[in-house]
């Protein structure tokens, strides 16, 4: 077995070790949670050290026979896209097990909390790594379960509301994307004679434009509701707010990205004559949600809310950048992915601990917090920062490589024919966009400024229970800022392992859109596979 | 009249099945209060018996051969059915006498009245004829009526069984009404083979085509599909639970093997498949009414036996869209129903099992309120319920998912039905939304009252052999889609 089929069935085999220990020994379970995070986390850094930045294909790659019959394999495999989504995961899992107020405050059954949470991972990781649409599918699914139970059993006052309308939303998409994938299944057949569900072969299936429309459609919902691409993010606010800071971490963190890690690795080469179509309405929609998610962001009273909202702003950033159409832009939109990541679930924590100091989340009951825990100030300071993207830390270049290659598309757009009634489309898209810049230092500054300064003159903040991080919470924060730094002041290793896959992927895609225009009537058939 | 003894050992699991029925109810006579259960555990040996069989059959089945002047079948798909009900006959009986105990009624009859259930279910599977055919679905049918009236004192029951019992007749009397037209227009035709071989001819006068829908009428108020459903609710929710379950399952996937076995031999010429007539376009419409109906009237149900009544008429709708893709000639449509009638009928029982362990004799406990806080106060049974339900709504990994992948997998291989699949994956979600709601109330809610459960080993191994047994079928349902038969491609 390959070390992805490792890193896989880790967190399910520390799940089963978990369920095995009584119900009252919690702190075993924490430990057992705790240590398989940090495992797999290690074993994820195998993947880094064998990883070939210079090859654009799938490496490392696991392929067993699941059920032969219907050409269903359990096929896993890393690229520059799936790479560094993986080690996010692997990342933020064991940093959120960390943290001691990862539960939320309902502190009760600890077992069943960590094995929800390693459940997720695998599930989470399969989904990144899967090449079989029926694993990833399984996978996708696996991950909604455990998340479910976290945010009802653990979650706050509305978790029942937001559990099952996030259920409802994510499970209305994907179960359309499964009706898509049995399609492509059926034409694949019917061109070749074979049972097929590897994407390596699917993904060489050419269908008319109709079809591909609906189809990517069908995707296309599945993973805007994911991302959450305005006007379907109605569910993240509800979810991230009910949700105990450990599932708002792994939401904000992981779980969005799936969206728009769906949207490169299967919208695009599957469908590039729909994604041509539908390019220019995404980014428009893109773009609402940045502006839409900021204003929002900025009314808001309960700061869990907030970050909760600006994560539609910068996902919706994310999605712009890959709809660009560049190498750029993907690229950027990848990075930002990263530092979405990294920075939000920093914020998560951190109102997860003044929650958890404060027992309250209304900016209103604070103030002046900086003269009583100015360590944990500073560490919210930097996190807060990087979410704004402050040239240095982590969301700066993600924000500016996207905004580039948005202002870029212009003259990809003209050269490739793309959106081509409404060409000054992308400049535009980037004047709006990148008052994003601007409303997010905005809101989230406000937010800062609400919170840790000013006087200190509500008598509950001068408790003695609002105490400065210490322990394990020093960790925590340590390595989130650490992550900001490092990818903020040092990008180059990142963008330059995801550099060749956007590039194959982006050639893919712009051969295929030729090819498809060239011959508008063709049946569906197979393309060559690749060199 | 030829008769080889060779042809009755092709049905010997159906024998053993039935002849320990005769030995249940016969030592019924002798057994005491304290040694009646050991009479389901008679029941649950001929039901292993009649596996082993079974077992040893599976090679030879591999030819299909025909018996009795063409009126029984030896085949695979018949032997795979066999198995479900198998399974469905030996979870009842495991998950009954505790049951049976705690409320008060236990009688050696109704284990036998199982075993001669499954025997007639089995006959079904088998029939390759109008004779056997009536023979299975009656011997089953009145086992189930009284099954669902054995609990005399409760009132439910027996209006349940009363209901159940008159709209069966009624059915039965569509079937041998149909099989006399078909009789009378195809020249005498008994077994299917005959009929298919006159079907040509016959089919010119509409009196034929009268005839094969009124036979499809009497299976399709067997399945509970709509709008011949209305007896499954109250017969559903007044049976006692483990014969709920039963009936939920075996019944119909004993009548949905009739349908198959009928719509693909008999009346299997395109014909009567294609064209305004054709029974395709009709089960069509009976399966995207079946769903629709069944998952939303389930949505509004307080009580969790009628809820999974409702959603066991919608499981009958998804389970219909698969017959209509054998119809328009998918190859895997025929293995793909028979892997979802034996995982929903593991599925199905496990519930239903679950169900009728949470109650006791003062307090049933059937109210989707009385699971508040099972999650916590017993783990294991509420993980186990959760693995069914969310195997009834299709979510991985479980064999409830893996059916419906491979059933919808089958029914897009014809165009005409995209619509209908995806009707059914968002008929799906609304179904999960009301399974989900037993979980609300089993992990986010406290408990209303203290938990009395009718406990016994016997339930509870039950309960690990299902819950496995769901968990297995979708991780690892290779095995099992391979023994549902082989697909070639269009």
């Amino acid at each position: 077995m390959g070390v992805l089929a490792w890193i896989t069935l880790l967190p399910l085999a520390g799940a089963v070790l978990t369920m095995l220990v009584p119900r009252e020994e919690e702190a075993i379970h924490r430990g057992i949670g705790l240590g398989t995070a940090i495992i797999t986390f290690l074993a994820s850094l195998f993947i880094l050290s064998d990883f070939d930045a210079s090859k654009a294909g799938f490496q490392l790659e696991v392929d067993k026979v699941w059920v032969e019959s219907l050409g269903i394999h359990f096929h896993l495999g890393i690229d520059g896209i799936s790479l560094w989504l993986v080690l996010l995961t692997t990342f933020l899992m064991p940093v959120t097990l960390l943290a001691p107020q990862a539960i939320g405050t309902r502190n009760v059954r600890v077992r069943d909390f960590v094995v929800a949470m390693l459940v997720l991972e695998a599930g989470m990781i399969g989904a990144f790594l899967a090449l079989d649409m029926f694993v990833f599918y399984v996978f996708w699914e696996l991950m909604l379960i455990p998340m479910y139970f976290i945010i009802g059993i653990w979650g706050g006052e509305r978790r029942l509301y937001a559990s099952i309308k996030f259920v409802i939303y994510t499970l209305v998409g994907s179960l359309l994307m499964l009706v898509a994938i049995l399609y492509l299944y059926a034409q694949y057949h019917a061109a070749t004679g074979a049972f097929s569900f590897d994407y390596v072969s699917l993904v060489r299936l050419s269908l008319p434009f109709e079809p591909q429309l609906l189809c990517f459609l069908a995707f296309a919902l599945a993973f805007a509701i994911k991302v959450p691409l305005f006007p379907l993010h109605t569910w993240l606010p509800d979810a991230h707010v009910e949700a105990p800071t450990g599932g708002s971490v792994i939401l904000a963190g992981v779980l969005l990205k799936f969206g728009t890690y769906g949207f490169l690795r299967f919208a695009l080469p599957m469908f590039p004559l729909a994604t041509e179509a539908m390019a220019p309405t995404i980014a428009v929609l893109a773009v609402i949600g940045i502006v839409f998610g900021a204003l929002m962001a900025y009314v808001q009273d309960d700061a869990k809310k907030l970050v909760a909202y600006s994560s539609v702003s910068h996902m919706g950033l994310v999605v712009l950048g890959i709809f660009t159409l560049t190498q750029i832009g993907m690229q950027g939109a990848i990075f930002q992915m990263l530092a979405h990541g990294i920075s939000t679930g920093g914020l998560f924590l951190g109102v997860g601990l003044l929650y958890d100091r404060r027992h309250t989340r209304n900016l209103a009951d604070f103030g002046g917090l900086w003269k009583r825990i100015p360590v944990f100030s500073a560490c919210f300071l930097v996190i807060v920062l990087a979410s704004v993207g402050l040239p240095g830390l982590c969301g700066f270049v993600g924000e500016f490589l996207v905004l580039l290659g948005t202002f870029g598309a212009h003259n990809e757009w003209i050269r490739s024919g793309l959106a081509g009634g409404f060409l000054p489309l992308p400049r535009i898209l980037t004047i709006v966009s990148a008052s994003s810049v601007i409303l997010s230092a905005m809101y989230l500054l406000t937010m800062m400024q609400r919170i840790f300064f000013g006087p200190l003159d509500k008598p509950e903040n001068r408790d003695p229970h609002v105490r400065d991080i210490h322990g394990r919470e020093r960790w925590v924060f340590g390595i989130i800022i650490v992550a900001a730094l490092a990818t903020g002041i040092y990008p180059q290793p990142i963008l330059s392992r995801s550099e060749k896959s956007v590039s194959g992927l982006l050639s893919l895609f712009q051969a295929r859109l030729k090819d498809a225009k060239a011959n508008p009537e063709a049946t569906p058939h197979i393309y060559p596979a690749n060199p | 009249m030829n008769f080889d003894s060779s042809q009755i050992f092709a049905y010997l699991p159906m024998l053993i099945v039935i002849g320990m029925g005769c030995v249940v109810l016969l030592a019924e006579t002798f057994a005491t209060a304290a040694s009646r259960s050991g009479l389901a555990w008679l029941g649950v040996g001929g039901c292993i018996a009649a596996s082993v069989a079974l077992g040893l059959q599976w090679g030879d089945a591999a030819q299909a051969t025909t018996h009795f002047q063409g009126m029984l079948i030896v085949d695979r798909m018949s032997l795979y059915l066999d198995a479900t009900f198998l399974v469905a006959a030996l979870l009842t009986l495991l998950f009954a006498p505790p049951y049976l105990r705690e409320q008060g009624f236990e009688f050696g009859e109704f284990y036998a009245m199982v075993l001669f259930g499954t025997g007639g279910m089995m006959m079904v599977a088998h029939a390759a004829g109008f004779v056997t055919l009536l023979i299975g679905i009656e011997t089953m049918s009145l086992a189930a009526y009284v099954l669902t009236g054995s609990w005399r004192r409760n009132l439910r029951s027996s209006e349940g069984a009363m209901k159940y019992f008159l709209i069966g007749a009624f059915a039965t009397g569509f079937l041998v009404y149909g099989m006399a037209l078909v009789y009378g227009t195809t020249g005498g035709a008994l077994s299917y083979t005959a009929i298919a071989a006159k079907v040509p001819e016959a089919s010119k006068t509409p009196v034929f085509l009268f005839g094969e829908y009124f036979i499809l009428i009497a299976l399709f108020f067997k399945v509970a599909a709509v709008p011949f459903h209305m007896w499954a609710p109250d017969a559903y929710e007044g049976a006692p639970t483990p014969v709920t379950g039963f009936m939920a399952a075996g019944v119909k996937a004993a009548a949905f093997g009739g349908i198959l076995r009928i719509l693909e031999t008999a009346f299997g010429n395109p014909l009567l498949v294609f064209d305004f007539t054709g029974w395709a376009n009709i089960v069509v419409v009976l399966a995207a009414a079946t769903m629709l109906l069944g998952n939303l009237a389930a949505l509004r149900q307080e009580n969790v036996k009628r809820l999974l009544a409702y959603s066991s008429i919608g499981h009958a709708g998804y389970i219909l869209v698969g017959v209509a893709a054998m119809g328009l000639g998918s190859a895997s449509a025929k293995p793909a129903v028979l892997f979802y009638l034996l995982s929903y009928t593991f599925t199905t029982l496990g519930s239903f099992g679950v169900i009728a362990w949470i109650g006791n004799r003062q307090d049933e406990r059937l109210f989707v309120d009385d699971w508040a806080g099972l999650g916590a106060s017993r783990p294991a049974v509420a993980l186990a319920m959760t693995v069914f339900l969310l195997s009834l709504g299709g979510v991985p990994p479980t064999g409830g998912f893996f059916a419906k992948f491979f059933l919808f997998k089958a029914a897009l291989e014809s165009p005409q039905l995209y619509w209908l699949v995806v009707l059914g994956v968002l008929t799906s979600v609304v179904s999960v939304f009301y399974y989900l709601r037993i979980v609300v109330a089993m992990y986010f809610r406290e408990p209303l009252r203290p938990l009395a459960p009718t406990d016994a080993a016997a339930t509870r191994a039950a309960l690990v052999i299902t819950a496995f047994a769901v968990l297995l079928l979708g991780i690892f349902p290779g095995p099992f889609v391979d023994l549902a038969g082989p697909f070639v491609g269009k």
